[in-house]
């Protein structure tokens, strides 16, 4: 009978042992995987937001048509630049009051919304040139500012880090829920089994033959515990998915994505080294004993 | 040669003739010392010898050491001073490593029979071969033979745990014999049965001995030591004596010694 098919007949006998502790170890790959999860979609509208390059150019308020003018040539002949709005003072008020319908808005006069010239550049000049040509942008007398939105790109960064340091302190968190489930099952395995170990080791089982079931269902739970959080996660991400997506994609400016199946596989090999690890580590101390 | 090697070819049925191995004793035991605490010494200075092929009764008084005897021969317990030759090989220098391979030319029985209850019979009795990586038909075919052996023919797939004692203790045979061992040790197997289960349990290490296995039976019910004339050797005071060199160690009516 092969380790396999040990560890299989154990795990058919103790069925519900081995359930409970492939749940609880669910339980705790739930949690880190939503984590990641969190930071994966913050990075995906991060990479968005640095790649697709905006800028607003506002304009002074007393420029002359013919001044404009020379400025959107000149934009629209600078590589990079894919596309050139102007929206008149007229067309920021509507667009701002449209959508608000503030009263204190609405008493602003006109002139306290700026004409500009909205721009959009291509993914590399977006990530190299538009530092630059923000500021060769702003030395021109016909400039008042020029807003990129790196400051927004820049908050998302420190969300994006402060969700990666979260996820690695529930890594750590895990990494301890689930040597101490798959532990605690071990030991109540080997003691429910300990006459079974006990005739092994009589008729002359080497200490690898007895171990060896062992891990193996120590790896089988921390595996099926990993994967069977990702399949929740999966459903739970489903369900809101179907009822968020638009108002998510248009507020984010991204389609939220489920985590890449490279890091589903990880989570699924690093379950598995956990339960093994932990099965033998339980094992270790069993046998020394 | 390490000692797993050794064993195997020492003792294993089917290999070449070798007078010297035929003529060694299987055990000897040389001033062996044991103590579970240093004021109460289980063993002192036992010496004994048992040659290949003897069935011997070890009797005593409870606590005089007889299980302790028998955990020193599985390599289940270590001496603190002397030694044990195992076909003439000393168990105590055994690595760790070696162990296994001893036990497997060592058929063990028990008192409480050592079955893992939520298996089968067939299971049970199938641990020391499985042990080997046998093949699974030769698996299936020497445990049908051994279950034949102790009249448990058919009984395979029933669960050890529902079994009666005397039924119980049989599988316990079976996977003592299963892996035809050159040693049997039976460890009170006969204590927690009525007195005809005794006698039909002790018919079957009997039934064993004459296929050429030495049999060490450790027993404290002296009416199993009339039933036929064997070999007695009395542990008393940590110390072996043959009851026929020590009549009045035991009130035994009719001790003989078998050579």
């Amino acid at each position: 009978m092969s380790p396999i098919d040990r560890a299989w007949r154990a795990a058919k006998n103790e069925w519900h042992l081995h359930a409970l502790s492939v749940f609880s170890v669910a339980v705790a790959f739930v949690c880190l995987a939503s984590a990641l999860l969190i930071v994966v979609n913050i990075q995906s509208v991060q990479t968005r937001w640095q790649a697709t390059g905006r800028a607003s150019v506002y304009l002074k308020a007393n420029v002359e048509r013919s001044q404009i003018a020379d400025l959107e040539k000149a934009l629209r002949a600078t590589a990079g630049v894919t596309s050139l709005k102007y929206v008149s003072s007229e067309d920021a008020r509507s667009q701002i009051l449209g959508t608000s319908g503030n009263e204190s808005l609405t008493a602003l006069p006109v002139e306290a919304f700026p004409a500009s010239l909205d721009l959009e550049l291509t993914s590399d000049a977006a990530t190299t040139r538009l530092a630059k040509m923000a500021e060769q942008l702003t030395a021109l007398p016909a400039v008042e500012a020029v807003e990129t939105y790196q400051a927004w790109s820049n908050s998302l960064g420190k969300v994006l880090t402060g969700g990666l340091a979260a996820a690695v302190v529930l890594a750590l968190v895990v990494l301890g829920a689930v040597v101490s489930v798959v532990s605690s099952t071990m030991r109540l395995a080997l003691q429910r089994r300990r006459r079974e170990v006990e005739v092994l080791k009589l008729v002359g089982a080497s200490d690898d033959y007895v171990t060896r079931p062992f891990l193996i269902e120590g790896c089988a739970q921390g595996g099926l515990g990993a994967g069977a959080a990702l399949a929740l996660l999966g459903v739970l991400y489903g369900i809101v998915k179907s009822h968020f997506d638009m108002s998510l994609g248009a507020l984010l400016g991204v389609t939220p994505t489920f985590l890449p199946w490279t890091m589903s596989l990880f989570l699924i090999v690093l379950g598995a080294l956990l339960g093994v690890s932990a099965a033998y580590l339980s094992l270790r101390r069993f046998l020394l004993a | 040669m390490d000692n797993s090697r050794a064993f195997g070819q020492a003792l294993r049925s089917g290999n070449r003739f070798d007078a010297s191995t035929a003529n060694r004793p299987v055990l000897v035991l040389d001033d062996v010392h044991k103590a579970y605490r240093p004021d109460a010494a289980v063993l002192r200075g036992l010496n004994l010898e048992i040659a290949r092929g003897e069935f011997v009764f070890i009797t005593g008084p409870s606590g005089a050491g007889k299980s302790t005897l028998l955990r020193l021969l599985y390599a289940a317990e270590e001496v603190d001073s002397g030694r044990i030759l195992f076909l003439g090989r000393e168990i105590g220098r055994l690595s760790k490593a070696s162990i296994p391979f001893l036990r497997r030319n060592v058929g063990v029985v028990f008192q409480d029979f050592k079955l893992v209850e939520n298996w089968s019979v067939f299971d049970n009795v199938a641990l020391p071969l499985e042990v080997l990586s046998l093949p699974d038909r030769l698996i299936r075919q020497r445990v049908g033979e051994a279950l034949e052996r102790v009249g448990l023919s058919g009984r395979g797939e029933d669960r050890a745990g529902v079994l009666s004692g005397g039924e119980q203790q049989r599988v316990g045979i079976a996977r003592a014999i299963v892996g035809e061992p050159a040693l049997v040790l039976a460890d009170e197997p006969t204590g927690n049965l009525d007195p005809q289960l005794a006698q039909d349990i002790l018919g079957l290490f009997e039934d064993i001995h004459e296929t050429g296995v030495t049999v060490l039976f450790a027993t404290h019910d002296r009416s199993l030591l009339d039933i036929r004339p064997r070999r007695v050797v009395v542990l008393d005071d940590g110390k072996a004596t043959d009851a026929l060199e020590g009549l009045d160690t035991i009130a035994h009516p009719n001790p003989q010694k078998v050579a």
